[in-house]
């Protein structure tokens, strides 16, 4: 009696050895028979599979150099919960304004969920897999599943170097015509050779995943510029981050309006003062005391003179009676104007207001010491001072610190798009208005 | 998601800030404090000089 064989472990790849009929090099099958051609690694002798002598179906030259693939043929890894086996690789090309673009493709095959592919391009990596349901294709999008595609690229790829085996008749140099359509991260591909369409989805995954999932030696290259499917990190964060400005913007008009509203506003001095700058008495005097009630707040101090063609400068101390603090600032008040040949011109106002900042409660006295031209004549000033006033300032510098990183986050998200539609045959307009 | 958690941390703080400064009368006016001022300059104004004294001013007009 001949021993059974010990079964193959669930998932557990079989290969199969043949000899090239060309050069005898030792040809491995990895697709349990699903292969359609095979190419010799040492000759690049295209067989075919289905036939038990391996026909010699084309010879190529590599129009390239001998291309080494990043992940060896053979390599195994766990992958979207599956097994998978490298079996295939090939090298593609498209020409695009006298430009030549190349991309490398690895075929995977599992034996319970069949092939799947691993583009690079760039440093990119897309995962994809032959779409089940036919996409529907309108003016400038595809849709797939209820998902609307844009429309990214066309144009027209031949493979020029490939190894290991594949499910179809595998040709170099046969051309074929390769329309792309995006929703990042994922693209939606089209391949089209004459009257047969096979479509792709593709979804942007991360070469260190790969190589992680593969367990392969060193890094993935390091990604160049902006794929035509890379997920954008900051776009959904862009629109989210525009709500939650609307939501703070809400809130700061809201503190705005309380603030408007229970501002107390309350004058607690006024008065009205003459001064001769020819004088040579001491100008600096001071007022009666007022006081300042509730919480800290601000202290707002208006000066209206009836200056014209001068100035009068005003250093003024608000200073507390029984602690001897001072808040020391100094205020102009200049008014000018007159007629010349461009017509009547002013400049300046004869009016003055300013907020001083978080000032306590407690009983003060304005020292007020003016200056002003000693060849002016004299002039009147009166001066008001108003407790509790709300500051339009703050609010309007909340607003920047809220929107700077909005607008960073916006503009970084437009500069991405841009640049990955660059690449595609409908550039976005720039702010230049051209494409 | 992450940029927008960082952001509406950032946006609370920055509202609360100013929830705090406009209770508290907050503005951008540059003011010099001093303190300790002698009860005298109430009698004797002229005794005290602040830093804004003696100001050297643009005498403006065409």
């Amino acid at each position: 009696m001949t021993p059974l064989e010990p079964p193959s472990p669930p998932g557990a790849p079989r290969v199969e050895t043949l000899a090239c009929p060309n050069c005898g090099a030792p040809l491995a099958v990895r697709s349990m028979g699903r292969a359609v051609t095979i190419v010799c690694d040492h000759c690049h002798f295209i067989l075919d599979a289905k036939d038990p002598r391996l026909r010699i179906l084309q010879r190529f030259e590599a129009a390239i150099e001998e291309e080494v693939p990043l992940i060896p043929l053979g390599s195994r890894g766990k992958w979207r919960g599956a097994d998978y086996e490298v079996i295939g690789f090939q090298v593609r090309a498209m020409i695009m304004d006298d430009i030549t673009y190349n991309w490398r493709e690895y075929l995977l095959f599992s034996p319970y969920k069949g092939f799947r592919y691993f583009t690079e391009y760039d440093g990119h990596w897309n995962d994809a897999s032959v779409v089940t349901a036919l996409p529907e294709v309108q003016a400038d999008s595809a849709r797939y599943l209820g998902k609307k595609y844009k429309q990214f690229q066309t144009c027209f790829a031949k493979t020029i170097f490939a190894l290991g085996e594949f499910p179809w008749q595998l040709r170099v140099d046969d051309s074929v015509e390769v329309a792309d359509y995006i929703a990042p991260p994922y693209v939606l591909s089209s391949e089209t050779a004459g009257n047969e369409t096979t479509w792709t989805l593709g979804e942007y995954v991360y070469g260190a995943d790969i190589w992680k999932a593969f367990g392969l030696a060193g890094l993935p290259p390091t990604p160049v510029g902006v794929y035509e499917n890379q997920p954008s990190g900051l776009r959904a964060s862009a629109s989210q981050i525009w709500f939650t400005f609307a939501g703070l913007f809400t809130a700061i008009f809201v503190i705005f309006t309380l603030n408007q509203f229970f501002s107390k506003q309350e004058q607690v001095f006024q008065d009205t003062y003459a001064f001769s700058p020819s004088s040579t008495t001491e100008p600096s005097f001071v007022t009666p005391e007022f006081e300042l009630k509730g919480r800290t707040s601000s202290v707002e101090v208006k000066t209206d003179a009836d200056v014209s063609n001068q100035w009068l400068y005003l250093s003024y101390a608000l200073i507390d009676e029984d602690t001897g603090q001072a808040y020391d600032f100094g205020r102009e008040v200049s008014y000018y104007s007159g007629v010349d040949s461009d017509g009547r011109w002013e400049e300046g106002s004869p009016h003055d207001r300013v907020v001083l900042p978080s000032i306590p409660p407690g009983r003060y006295y304005l020292r007020v010491e003016p200056e002003s031209d000693a060849r002016s004549g004299a002039m009147r000033y009166a001066v008001t001072v108003t407790r509790d006033v709300p500051v339009l300032g703050i609010y309007l510098v909340a607003l920047a610190v809220l929107l700077l990183p909005a607008l960073l986050i916006s503009w970084r998200t437009y500069n991405f798009e841009q640049m990955r539609w660059a690449e595609s045959d409908h550039p976005m307009k720039t702010f230049g208005g051209g494409q | 998601m992450i940029w927008n958690r960082l952001y509406l941390i950032y946006g609370i703080a920055t509202v609360l800030l100013l929830g705090v400064g406009a209770w508290r009368g907050f503005s951008f006016t540059s003011v010099t404090e001093v303190k300790d001022l002698p009860m005298s300059i109430r009698d004797n104004p002229g005794s005290y000089r602040s830093i804004y004294s003696s100001y050297h001013h643009y005498t403006g007009g065409k």
